[in-house]
């Protein structure tokens, strides 16, 4: 085991500014994984939130510990609702039919209606929102105000627990991009025929959702008390759309809200499910050493390195496949060559986006422990 | 290429119907404006192959193949066709996401295949079932889970068990999927790229035809 010098928060902070550490830092994304680990059904976990939680700390420690929480509670229950559009209907594990095996799924469905891009022009995104939530919810404002409050104290709660034990939590608010709240609310295809049938009124609407964004994510962090926003990226990549459509929708209102951010003090865990790597110049016009560039294991995660060195720390990758169906030694194998060729500096080493559900515990624990053992660049 | 095939190939949403209008109103056959329709998806693939086209471009495309089939639909019957290859598609069970299996889908049915869509979470019977029904040659699964790995395995079990496994070829799909989880499901092929998957299966379909 590598003789340790730093707190886990000096060396995630070190891997964001660049700057040496005396190991690569692990932080995966688990929350399922955990759950199930201890057997919690759904139910349980729904009737039962603090069991969860309870779930997440002994998986902690069995997995021999992590440098970072990627948010305290449970899941992504910070957010307030205005930052995070409704994407259908959720499916839990033993509904419809469904497996328990299985974990939360989304049954997508159009929630937003062509006529409702001018609302978001004329009114804003969160006075949209007071008509549109329990439009789509059924559930009035201030019953959705009462559960993120009720969500809010969870997260405070199960912050002091992580914060006596010295582990960072890197989400303080969790933002979804402005196209990809409009592909949710609208559907993928929907919203890329509305992409293509009226531009500008999607344009406008779009950077009439920025300035409510940066006011909803400021608040949130201030409430959480971590400088920190999770920006969820996927519907915007070049697996997607051409570098001209996201030049023209879709980076500027990235970068308003980056820049924002960092301008008052936060620093920026892009999360970027789906393959960026052709995106992934524009993340140099970004401030530098502010931002995590974390990636899914679809994005070519060497080449994120090559593009961003001395520019953005890099945060990935380890694919689920290779955690549910590969060897101990495969995973190893793998961590160590991300080591070898992004651990240098500016790498946090992580779970291709969260770590499955029915992952292998070994190969989970394998991940840990060669971040905690190999680092050839001391 | 015709001025429909272009059309569809540069994604004219409105041109492609003002044509389709104007053929089949001079009497134009339906199954000659089908492939003329047909080369407008083949270019819109050979542009994706090339990189001039995305994701993005195959939906509009898709989207526009689907109005204008719509129009053709109630005369192809009359007008009949050559065989086509069929090709049985679902997410499979336990899962629900459809995008990347509805993408699949449309971008075959534009290039002559006959597709068996059987929706999401899609018990392994119905594999099998749809299979023996419409001897289909091909399957194609999708899943975006990693739960979903063990019924893209059982499917192919139960194709075996059923004596089909030797006459279908099987193709997995989705985000996470990996030549790891080829080998674990027993499928012959895999993809996380909707064209790539229509360009193998037509590999497929050329060597058996």
């Amino acid at each position: 085991m590598i003789k340790e010098t730093m707190t886990p928060e000096q060396r995630v902070m070190a891997a964001l500014r660049l700057e040496r550490y005396d190991r690569v830092p692990v932080i995966p994304i688990i929350g399922q994984f955990a759950t199930r680990q201890y057997k919690l059904s759904r139910k349980i976990k729904d009737l039962d939130t603090w069991q969860s939680i309870e779930a997440i700390r002994e998986n902690f420690d069995s997995l021999g510990g992590y440098d970072g929480k990627i948010v305290a509670g449970l899941a992504w229950p910070i957010s307030t609702w205005r930052t995070n559009a409704p994407k259908g209907k959720r499916v839990l594990p033993g509904e419809k039919g469904i497996s328990e095996e299985f974990s939360v799924q989304y049954d997508e469905q159009t929630t937003m209606t062509v006529e409702d891009y001018d609302k978001i022009i004329n009114k804003g995104w969160n006075a949209f929102c007071e008509e549109y939530f329990p439009r789509v919810t059924g559930l009035s404002l201030e019953e959705i105000e009462r559960r993120n409050k009720e969500l809010l104290d969870i997260y405070l709660k199960d912050a002091v627990y992580w914060k006596q034990r010295n582990i960072p939590i890197i989400a303080g608010a969790l933002v979804v991009s402005c196209e990809m709240t409009l592909s949710l609310a609208r559907t993928f295809p929907q919203f890329t025929m509305d992409l293509h049938r009226m531009p500008d009124k999607v344009q406008a609407a779009l950077e009439a959702m920025v300035p409510d964004f940066i006011d909803n994510v400021l608040r949130d962090t201030k409430a959480s008390g971590v400088p920190w926003v999770h920006i969820s990226l996927e519907r915007g990549s070049g697996a997607y759309y051409n570098l001209k459509t996201y030049e023209r929708f879709f980076f500027p209102q990235l970068k308003k809200i980056v820049d924002a951010m960092v301008d008052n003090g936060i620093y920026c865990w892009l999360h970027m499910d789906t393959d960026w790597t052709l995106n992934l110049p524009y993340l140099r016009h970004l401030p530098a050493k502010k931002c995590i560039c974390n990636t899914d294991s679809i994005t070519d995660i060497f080449k994120a390195g090559e593009v961003l060195k001395g520019h953005m720390c890099v945060m990935g990758d380890v694919p689920p496949s290779l955690t549910k169906l590969g060897t101990k030694d495969e995973v190893v194998q793998y961590c160590e060559k991300l080591i070898d060729v992004l651990g240098k500096e500016g790498f946090i080493l992580c779970s291709g986006c969260e770590v499955p559900i029915d992952a292998r515990f070994e190969n989970v624990r394998a991940m840990m422990d060669t971040a905690r053992n190999y680092y050839p660049h001391r | 290429m015709s001025e429909l095939s272009s059309a569809l190939a540069n994604l004219e949403e409105e041109k492609v119907a003002r044509i389709i209008k104007q053929e089949l109103g001079t009497g134009k056959d339906s199954m000659g404006v089908l492939t003329e329709l047909r080369k407008g998806m083949d270019e819109v693939g050979q542009r994706y192959k090339k990189g001039e086209y995305f994701l993005s471009e195959l939906i509009v495309s898709g989207e526009i193949f689907k109005d204008a089939m719509k129009v053709l639909e109630p005369t192809l019957k009359k007008d009949g066709g050559g065989p086509a290859t069929k090709v049985v598609i679902g997410t499979v069970k336990g899962d629900i996401h459809n995008i990347g299996k509805d993408i699949v889908a449309t971008l075959l049915k534009g290039v002559g295949f006959e597709v068996y869509d059987l929706g999401i979470d899609v018990p392994v019977k119905a594999f099998v079932d749809k299979v023996v029904e419409t001897k289909a040659t091909i399957v194609g699964m999708s899943g975006l889970l990693t739960p979903s790995f063990e019924s893209m395995k059982e499917t192919v079990d139960a194709l075996k068990e059923a004596g089909l496994r030797n006459k279908v070829k099987v193709i997995i799909g989705g985000g996470v999927v990996t030549e790891l989880v080829q080998r674990h499901t027993g499928a012959d092929a895999f993809t996380d790229d909707a064209m790539e998957g229509v360009e193998i299966i037509k590999k497929w379909s050329a060597k058996s035809n």
